[in-house]
């Protein structure tokens, strides 16, 4: 059956116009070419914005900082500052990445639109930015490179090169389901790091070996220019956070735990990788406890299952880190990692929705965590008021929330007078 | 079409793929707190991966459930939920939702008569159900709705008319059908 045979041509005209040019936009951006593309704006004040802000005096942060409304931002999930600081770029589990403004440095974003709207994207989660200012978008199976993206976003049609072409970062088939929001960074080598989650709560027998070569349930690394793939990361569940340690360029990433064992089992990670092809336990283990599906499959040969450095409340839903690289906050956060808990979706009695650091040693293991950051989930109802998914930072080393829930971005800054 | 497709969904509702129970909305209330932090507690999605189930048929939530439960359908979180649910939960939470009402309206400068002709024998034009088991499409993430086409091509997700129709489309003409969709606006009401 044809889709012809379905909808009269009049119809395939209307309907099926844009498509069609999706992919005719994406060869001419390639070639430096206009488009008819127009932005989409997110009115940044209003209704929307001041029930937003009615949510503020809920969260509370340690004495010192404080909480406010930075931008009204739709569905926004991973971000990614610019290398100069005009502009952060916001996924989605959508289709639209969100360039965010703040113009006047008033710290209040002050316009918000799509970005490259000629670009048909698909769960576009991750942005990341090389040093040298190329934006990458990891999508659910295909990865972009927009150069100069921080002078470019102004105009509908930047220049895009394609780093992993559409269906080529994992087979088609493996994309239908969930655990496909993306997260990339550039690592200190250069390379692109691309977190894999694999699709399932647990994965069928028959699929581990075939996942394993290819990385999904894992970190893999290329060249910026797509070549050069390996598997970098192994026995992962579904990691939707990574970032490298500025003191020793190690790699750190969350990991989102099986549902289903109960409420308090297994518990989230947080994970220290200290050189290539190391394997996190999964799926034979979690955190220290068995997974039931594979007690009787065999363990890969010659393999030491490394231990989460950190285990966080089950199912709270670790997903996006940072270290923290910059000076306006007070000493003690300097040099460890702030992570998002998105919040549980199943657990008995609601956990997360918060913002944790966890410091470092001079070892580099993990020395303590903490809450840093909650109250977006109601104790009382257990209702979400907004749920954090991932942390990034200005230059004036202020903190930015993305919190997909409330369609928003939070910003934690220390009081000044106070720093220093 | 149509008359096919409702002869069909007759049969399968003869041959008990819904467990046809009474369901309680008051009881189904309390099950809802397992869903609404992805659906919400009327039925409309809060994540973009999650279906809005408010003013959904329950023929449908219920044969939906049960396939998560017997596994015909799977998916990494609904599995896990719906295995923990008996039959009359199940069924008591589809009449909390189905006890809604859900209503759309095209963007403006849409017309009715654009909408893909494949679809709205069940689905609508504006994308809410005329058919039991067929669910309302109004206001669907685009990505969910593609996603359930793409795993409905692979076989992943079985159903009589939707693998067939599924399995004639590609990926643009995915696209252009889910987008239609997805820019109708839904309302979800709780009845009084």
């Amino acid at each position: 059956m044809t889709i012809k045979a379905l909808i009269p041509s009049v119809v395939l005209g209307a309907v099926f116009a844009v498509p069609a040019f999706a992919q005719e936009n994406m060869d001419k951006l390639s070639k430096m070419q206009r488009t008819d593309a127009t932005f989409t704006y997110v009115e940044q004040s209003g209704e929307r914005a001041d029930a937003l802000k009615a949510i503020v005096p809920h969260i509370k942060v340690p004495d010192g900082f404080e909480v406010s409304l930075y931008a009204v931002v739709p569905d926004a999930r991973s971000m990614a500052v610019a290398p100069q600081g005009t502009v952060t770029f916001v996924g989605t589990r959508k289709d639209k990445v969100w360039s965010v403004v703040d113009r006047d440095r008033d710290r209040i974003a002050d316009e918000v639109k799509d970005f490259a709207p000629s670009v048909t994207f698909d769960i576009p989660n991750g942005p990341c930015f090389s040093p040298d200012g190329f934006l990458f978008i990891a999508e659910r199976n295909r990865v972009l490179t927009f150069p100069a993206a921080e002078f470019f976003f102004e105009g509908p049609d930047p220049a895009v090169g394609e780093v992993v072409a559409q269906g080529k970062l994992i087979p088609a088939e493996e994309e239908s389901f969930n655990h496909t929001a993306r997260v990339c960074r550039v690592g200190p080598d250069g390379k692109l790091y691309i977190s894999l989650g694999q699709p399932h709560n647990v994965q069928p027998v028959e699929k581990h070996e075939m996942y394993d070569k290819i990385g999904i349930g894992g970190i893999i690394r290329m060249n910026t220019d797509g070549s050069g793939r390996e598997v970098y990361t192994r026995g992962i569940r579904n990691s939707v956070g990574h970032d490298f340690n500025p003191a020793n360029g190690e790699l750190w990433f969350t990991d989102n735990q099986v549902d289903g064992m109960g409420d308090d089992i297994p518990p989230g990670e947080l994970n220290r990788q200290t050189s290539a092809g190391q394997h996190f336990g999964f799926p034979w283990t979690n955190g220290g406890v068995d997974i039931p599906a594979y007690k009787e499959v065999a363990r890969p040969e010659g393999v030491e299952f490394v231990e989460p450095q950190v285990n966080m409340d089950a199912h709270a839903a670790d997903l996006g880190m940072r270290f923290y690289t910059k000076g306006s906050f007070p000493e003690k956060y300097h040099g460890g990692i702030f992570s998002a808990q998105h919040g549980s979706w199943n657990r008995t009695t609601p956990v997360g929705a918060r913002v944790m650091f966890t410091t470092l040693d001079e070892e580099g293991n993990a020395a303590g965590t903490e809450v840093f950051a909650d109250g977006w989930l109601n104790g009382e109802t257990g209702e979400y008021r907004g749920r954090p998914m991932d942390i990034a930072f200005l230059p004036d080393g202020s903190m930015l929330v993305s919190d997909d829930f409330a369609g928003a971005i939070w910003r934690i800054s220390y009081k000044s007078g106070m720093s220093q | 079409m149509r008359l096919a497709t409702l002869t069909i969904l007759g049969g399968l509702m003869l041959a008990g793929i819904t467990p046809a129970m009474a369901g309680d909305p008051v009881e189904g209330q309390k099950v809802a707190r397992m869903c609404q932090t992805c659906h919400g507690i009327d039925g409309l999605a809060r994540i973009p991966l999650a279906p809005n189930i408010g003013g959904e048929p329950k023929d449908y939530l219920e044969a939906q459930l049960m396939a998560f439960k017997t596994g015909a359908r799977e998916h990494e979180m609904m599995t896990v939920v719906a295995a923990s649910l008996s039959a009359q939960q199940i069924s008591d939470v589809a009449a909390w939702y189905a006890s809604h009402t859900a209503s759309a309206e095209l963007a403006d400068g849409v017309s009715a008569e654009d909408a893909p002709s494949a679809c709205v024998s069940c689905h609508g034009a504006d994308g809410i159900s005329v058919a039991l088991n067929a669910p309302n499409l109004a206001g669907e993430a685009t990505t969910y709705i593609v996603t359930q086409l793409k795993a409905f091509r692979l076989g992943q997700r079985k159903h009589e008319i939707m693998s067939e129709i599924a399995a004639g489309l590609s990926d643009e003409e995915i696209r252009a059908v889910s987008d239609w969709y997805a820019n109708v606006h839904l309302t979800i009401v709780k009845e009084e």
